[in-house]
């Protein structure tokens, strides 16, 4: 095993426990782990963005390698840019199997506008690249909603309540009843979110059983989320055993002691300072 | 039944730390001595077993990525399984990531299962096309023209010049699309931007928290089946045929959720026995 991946094996136990460490309390260890996190983070993204996007797909088709002619003023500027930065800007443009597009010039020019947002009197200018994505989102997505969550829900909820060799009743899966429970239940739920008429009488219980529905709904997604978790502490224990084997120096097992003594340290140096458990640490 | 009621209400109050330390030893105990609870597919599974077992051998299958090392206990085995069974039937696999930390997990699972398991040839019988930024607009541009948003794979070759990816243009020109879905961009998207528009039939596997927004396009049959959390990732193991993490995990699963219901029951009387003491004072 090299040494890189063992030293990958302990930053990833340390980084583990600093953050289980937050259940006991907030704690210099933790606020290690979560600040690598973010930054980290952050930096991993922006360089994503940049080397699979920025570069190949927007500065490949302002500067293709296709049609490159050193003689022409539009690559003098490239070239320029080489001396500047090489790995961005190679010799001779950029292959990424584009023709030149200068219409990307205005998505790049939009992009610039954003980033002016730092600046207090030029961050006007980003309200052009905003107001762009926010029209463009909303035209996408609205064709997309319409599309499968309304129309293609409606298709799904039209439902086969006699006739043809449906069962009356099963369990799971397609049967009449099952059916039945559906269109009370979408009908009800519905119902409950309809505020231009007051929910009295009849339509009162309507909504009142669209709250039950609801409430179902929502115990389901609870149980869900609470698998979810467990899944994820699964995950990291899983690597915690793997990490305290001897191929990796028994990781886990020294980090933990290690912090468990610091803190304990700790604890014994704040012994009679009032410091309760965070509300958040749950 | 009065120093019961008071048993229950002082543990009520007892420090959460012990609760976190409970649940800690009924997850690690299952791990270090497996019970090996029986796995059954639900029919949710067993659907996007069948409609992916269904594709005749060789179909191009577009496999997309969007998950990260936070979410990889639940996604990570059931994209082991999927690839699996799709290399079993010799299906050439496509990989985008919507996600740019899905092109990790893509990489990790394509040199173990490809590789290691099936001795695959990159360009000819898979090839990862990797990350593009723009979420739900990176899906459009599949549709549109796959070759202008991947001009090159993720190790830079251009996609003109690998071999499988020859009369691959756009999204329509695939047989069967999975996604592996963490959140947003993901699964919805690909319904609401790929597959709906296009037809192509698509299949899924998403975190548990997921599963509640995604059902309804199940029971629409906008969706083929749905691999629920780390409980679907073991069940498709199951029906593989080979056991992974996903089954591995499923024991501690099991009795972290009896676990979790005690708890819930407990605290609910609790509370109840509370409430009636404030009502009788």
């Amino acid at each position: 095993m090299t040494f890189g991946t063992i030293l990958g094996a302990w930053v990833a136990v340390f980084l583990t426990l600093a953050i289980f460490s937050y259940l006991y309390k907030d704690n210099p260890f933790y606020k290690i782990a979560e600040h690598v996190f973010v930054g980290i983070s952050a930096g991993y993204w922006a360089s994503m963005f940049f080397w699979t996007q920025i570069q190949p797909n927007l500065f490949g088709r302002l500067w293709p390698a296709s049609e490159y002619n050193a003689d022409s003023f539009w690559y003098k500027i490239y070239n320029g840019l080489h001396v500047l930065t090489s790995a961005v800007f190679p010799e001779g443009g950029i292959d990424k199997g584009h023709d030149m597009h200068l219409i990307y010039l205005i998505p790049f020019a939009l992009g610039i506008m954003m980033l002016l947002s730092v600046s207090s009197k030029l961050s006007w200018f980003a309200r052009w690249g905003i107001a762009y994505t926010v029209g463009m989102a909303a035209g996408l997505r609205a064709y997309g909603f319409l599309n499968s969550n309304v129309i293609g829900q409606i298709k799904g909820s039209a439902m086969q309540f006699v006739g043809g060799d449906l069962p009356f009743f099963a369990l799971i899966g397609n049967s009449i009843f099952n059916n039945i429970v559906i269109l009370v239940g979408t009908i009800a739920g519905l119902a409950y979110f309809y505020f231009s008429k007051e929910h009295k009488g009849a339509f009162g219980k309507l909504t009142k059983l669209g709250i039950y529905f609801l409430m179902i709904s929502f115990g389901a997604s609870f149980g869900f989320a609470v698998m979810g978790r467990i899944s994820l502490l699964i995950g990291r224990f899983v690597d915690l055993i793997d990490y305290s084997k001897a191929q990796y120096n028994h990781a886990t097992i020294w980090i933990l002691i290690a912090m468990i003594v610091l803190l304990g340290y700790n604890a014994f140096k704040d012994r009679g300072k009032n410091t309760p458990v965070s509300e958040d640490a749950a | 039944m009065k120093k019961i009621a008071d048993f229950i209400l002082k543990i009520g109050e007892m420090d959460r730390r012990w609760i976190f330390i409970i649940i800690a030893l009924v997850v690690l105990l299952p791990l270090f001595f497996p019970i090996g609870l029986p796995i059954r597919p639900t029919d949710s599974t067993q659907t996007a077993y069948d409609a992916m077992d269904d594709l005749e051998h060789g179909s191009n299958v577009l496999v997309s990525f969007e998950y990260g090392p936070s979410t990889k206990p639940e996604i990570h085995p059931m994209t082991y399984a999927v690839l699996r069974h799709l290399f079993k039937n010799k299906h050439k696999v496509y990989i985008t990531c919507l996600w740019p930390d899905g092109q990790f997990m893509a990489e990790e699972a394509i040199e173990e299962i490809a590789e290691q398991e099936f001795n695959l040839t990159y360009g000819k019988d898979y090839v990862l096309l990797g990350f593009r930024p723009g979420n739900e607009a990176v899906v459009k541009g599949i549709v549109s023209n796959i070759r202008k948003l991947y001009s090159t794979d993720a190790r830079g070759t251009l996609t003109d010049k690998i071999p499988m990816m020859e009369g691959i243009n756009k999204l329509a020109d695939f047989d069967f699309i999975f996604t592996a879905s963490a959140g947003y961009p993901g699964t919805v998207e690909w319904v609401q931007y790929g597959a709906d528009p296009t037809g192509v039939p698509m299949s899924t596997g998403v975190t548990s928290i997921q599963v509640n927004e995604v059902m309804p396009y199940v029971q629409s049959g906008q969706v083929k089946g749905i691999l629920a959390g780390m409980p679907g990732a073991a069940e498709y193991e199951k029906l593989v045929g080979i056991p992974g993490i996903g089954t591995s995990g499923m024991d501690a699963q099991s009795v972290a959720h009896v676990v979790i219901v005690l708890f819930i029951i407990f605290g609910n009387v609790a509370f109840f026995i509370e409430r009636q003491r404030q009502k009788k004072y």
